[in-house]
């Protein structure tokens, strides 16, 4: 719940929307995993971007499972890689990170309903087409964490979690392997494939 | 009191929420103009976008008579808002132009963010109007987060990002509407009465919710 105080202390990183889906082999590592980020606001402007490891154990990836940023503002995704999921231990220390590909994000399309049973992101660009796909959604969660509780370890961050129970990710139309995890947010269990909408990062004023 | 990290309410709607009120001069008590616009992302009724430009306030007629008229592309959506939200907000209660403004139909809605900074752009079209919502001048992003008894509809919680703008424009098919932007106190500052707002999100509280 709100505090007592309108004005939230601290500075604004970046706000937006910023679903994803981790897929994980038979074994519990991970087989894929995807971050959408559409920023409303951050100091390099708006912009889209999608964070794609089809291959999370290799550099390189692969023609069928790459390696890859798709995205409408470089400014904006090289800040976000290096200041964000650069930040994110999971994504940061998959081989992964180091190999990827930039391509400009030429079409970038939102399919489904959030609050239905079915929402998908789909985003294009130089010969790539990457489509992201959550089913069985469950019901809405406004969540307010503190630094302690986010993967950055320095924001806080207000957002809208929207669990799904399945999801998957289709590249050129062909679905990447692995299946849906556990994973635990704020001391609940939900699963790997998640939508976050009006999802805000606030620097702290102990982070200044 | 303490942060709960999941709040027990439930979620109504999400998405972009700005607006901006002009008034003729700074000493009158009345908004010569209302205007707020709604990109949702996420509702019970779905997605939808919207814009609601009330230029007579106070006169109990619709567009062409008057310049009073919402146009958008999901009436159900906006009519839930409309009655759960906007009527209840102080600036809208009472308002003779709400209660009869047209509803139009949306074909296009088209943003031009620019840098965040100078200048922020939303156009929408249809129904034979042009709709120009113009923000100018922006400042720092501010993050609030209401409670009921500070929220603008005295039943629920929200989260926004707010940006004031220091000057802004409404032009409907190409004519700017009469007044400036002006200050007010809100959130326990002043601010100016031209703003964004992103990443908002309403939520009735648990009790209330059962």
């Amino acid at each position: 719940m709100p505090l007592s105080e309108p004005i939230t202390p601290g500075v604004v990183d970046w706000t937006g929307e910023n679903p994803g889906i981790l897929l994980k082999n038979d074994d519990g590592s991970f087989s894929a995993m995807a971050l959408f980020f559409r920023v409303a606001w951050s100091k390099f402007g708006q912009g889209q971007m999608l964070l794609l490891y089809g291959t999370p154990d290799s550099a390189q990836g692969s023609d069928d499972a790459p390696n890859i940023i798709l995205s409408d503002n470089a400014k904006l995704s090289d800040y976000l890689l290096e200041s964000f999921v650069g930040e994110l231990a999971v994504f940061r220390d998959a081989p992964a990170f180091k190999g990827l590909k930039h391509l400009v994000a030429q079409s970038i399309q939102t399919g489904g309903d959030p609050m239905s049973h079915r929402y998908s992101e789909t985003i294009s660009g130089e010969g790539t087409s990457v489509q992201l796909i959550w089913e069985d959604l469950e019901s809405p969660r406004a969540l307010e964490l503190m630094p302690h509780q986010v993967g950055s370890r320095k924001h806080s961050m207000f957002s809208v979690l929207v669990p799904a129970q399945q999801a998957s990710i289709l590249v050129n139309g062909k679905p990447l392997a692995g299946k849906l995890g556990t994973r635990v947010q704020a001391d609940v269990e939900t699963t790997s494939a998640f939508l976050y909408f009006t999802e805000t990062w606030i620097f702290p004023p102990e982070e200044l | 009191m303490t942060r709960i990290s999941i709040n027990p309410g439930r979620v109504d709607w999400s998405g972009e929420n700005p607006g901006i009120y002009l008034k003729h001069k700074e000493t009158d008590e009345a908004y010569c103009v209302l205007s707020l616009f709604f990109r949702v992302v996420m509702s019970p009724y779905g997605r939808g976008n919207a814009a609601i430009v009330l230029g007579s306030p106070d006169a109990a007629k619709g567009w062409p008579d008057e310049t009073n008229f919402i146009i958008t592309d999901n009436q159900r959506l906006m009519r839930w808002i409309v009655d759960g939200w906007v009527a209840k907000m102080p600036t809208f209660i009472g308002k003779a132009g709400l209660q009869h403004m047209s509803w139009l139909n949306l074909d296009s809605v088209h943003k031009t963010p620019g840098d965040l900074k100078t200048e922020y752009r939303e156009t929408l079209r249809g129904s034979g109007v042009t709709l120009e919502m113009i923000w100018q001048d922006m400042g720092v992003p501010i993050p609030v987060e209401v409670t009921v008894e500070n929220s603008a509809t005295k039943e629920h919680e929200m989260y926004s990002v707010f940006l004031e703008a220091k000057s802004a424009d409404i032009k409907v098919n190409g004519t700017s509407l009469p007044g400036s932007v002006q200050s007010r106190q809100f959130f326990g500052r002043t601010m100016s009465t031209a703003f964004l707002a992103f990443s908002e999100t309403w939520v009735t509280p648990e009790e209330t919710n059962k």
